[in-house]
């Protein structure tokens, strides 16, 4: 009997796979994988190394196009971050400084409001803040920092921001006293940053260093806030009272965040 | 012989390339996925179709494939199979329906 050509390639056909199935079936090929596994390896690695390599290199120069504008996203990045970053260490120090004023009891002994120092205008001895009667702030309220030092008092108030007159204006005047005496004397602003104890009799003892505080004399501040400290004593016999040169306690420099006293 | 040798050694080395090196690369399309059949298909088409060359490289590249590639059903074999049926495909073709003109110079 002849086959035909067909039916011959048919059964070689189902020959071959039932071959295949059989090696599959007693698990030949796993034998012939492992050992040409093991015959191919370092060609393997090789290959795999320089393809790894040549297809970074590739990979590089097509990334070269976006790095351009990668670069510039990066550089938005950073900038938004640096501001968050300002904005964060500003909101620390505001932080820092209301837990001194709340450590010196400040809460408690005045109602606050917290401003910012916005503008210094040293020559006439005004500052500006960033608080108005929008915030409650009214004409004359007491200016504090977060050390209970008197500043000054708002001379004028608008919508969103007041002047505060510094206590070494010119117009200013209040009563203060030496701290722990009863020597009591009225402090005179001289401009430019200077001021001056008057009216101090005669008979009373003062000394360079003395502090010197306010008196509810007069109802403009509240007692006890640091004024200053006396850095010269001045005595004439044809004065009728003593006085003396104060330097005010505070930093026109290190102003920055400050506290009005709404009430007191 | 000699032939032989070269073509599996030949598959050898183009398996080990397709599976190890071309993997890295994408073009859009992997290139390497089709090498090997490119090759096989290549010799088919131009050898003659009464010579055996093209199936021994289908047989030979079926097994590389097997081997360093993976296979549906973890089937080892399944590569063979398809290079062989691709091999005699295009042998078949040719024989029975292109004609190749030959210029008989005097």
């Amino acid at each position: 009997m002849k086959l035909s050509p067909k039916f011959k390639i048919g059964i070689i056909v189902v020959l071959l796979i039932a071959f295949f199935v059989i090696l599959n079936l007693i698990g030949f090929s796993k034998g012939v994988k492992n050992l040409i596994y093991l015959i191919s390896q370092p060609i393997q690695k090789t290959f795999w190394k320089m393809g790894d390599e040549i297809s970074d290199f590739f990979e590089m120069i097509s990334e070269m196009r976006n790095l351009k504008k990668e670069n510039e996203e990066l550089k938005l990045k950073i900038q938004e971050l640096i501001a968050e970053n300002v904005a964060l260490k500003e909101l620390k120090k505001e932080n820092e400084i209301l837990r001194t004023a709340l450590e010196l009891g400040l809460q408690e002994e005045f109602k606050l409001e917290i401003c910012q120092v916005i503008g210094k205008d040293i020559s006439s001895d005004t500052i500006l803040i960033n608080e108005g009667f929008k915030d409650g702030l009214t004409k004359d309220s007491p200016v504090i920092t977060q050390q209970k030092i008197l500043v000054g008092r708002i001379s004028e108030v608008y919508k969103n921001f007041s002047k505060v007159q510094l206590i070494t204006q010119k117009d200013t005047s209040f009563d203060a006293k030496i701290l722990d005496t009863e020597i009591s004397g009225l402090i005179k602003g001289e401009g430019n940053l200077r001021l001056f104890l008057d009216l101090i009799p005669p008979e009373k003892e003062i000394k360079k260093g003395d502090v010197v505080i306010t008196t509810v004399l007069g109802g403009i501040f509240p007692r006890g806030l640091l004024v200053g400290e006396i850095e010269k004593v001045i005595k004439s016999d044809i004065e009728p009272w003593q006085q003396a040169k104060v330097k005010p306690a505070f930093n026109i420099e290190g102003l920055e965040t400050l506290f009005i006293i709404t009430e007191f | 012989m000699k032939k032989l040798i070269l073509i599996f050694l030949g598959f050898y080395l183009l398996t080990l390339i397709q599976t190890s090196f071309l993997i890295h690369f994408n073009f859009g399309w992997q290139l390497g996925v089709f090498l090997i059949l490119i090759f096989v298909a290549f010799i088919n088409f131009f050898e003659s179709p009464s010579k055996k060359t093209g199936i021994y490289s289908a047989l030979f590249a079926g097994f590389f494939l097997d081997i360093f590639s993976t296979t549906p059903l973890n089937f080892f074999g399944f590569w063979i199979l398809i290079f062989l049926g691709v091999s005699l495909f295009i042998k078949f073709i040719l024989r029975k329906y292109v004609r190749v003109p030959i210029i008989k110079t005097s």
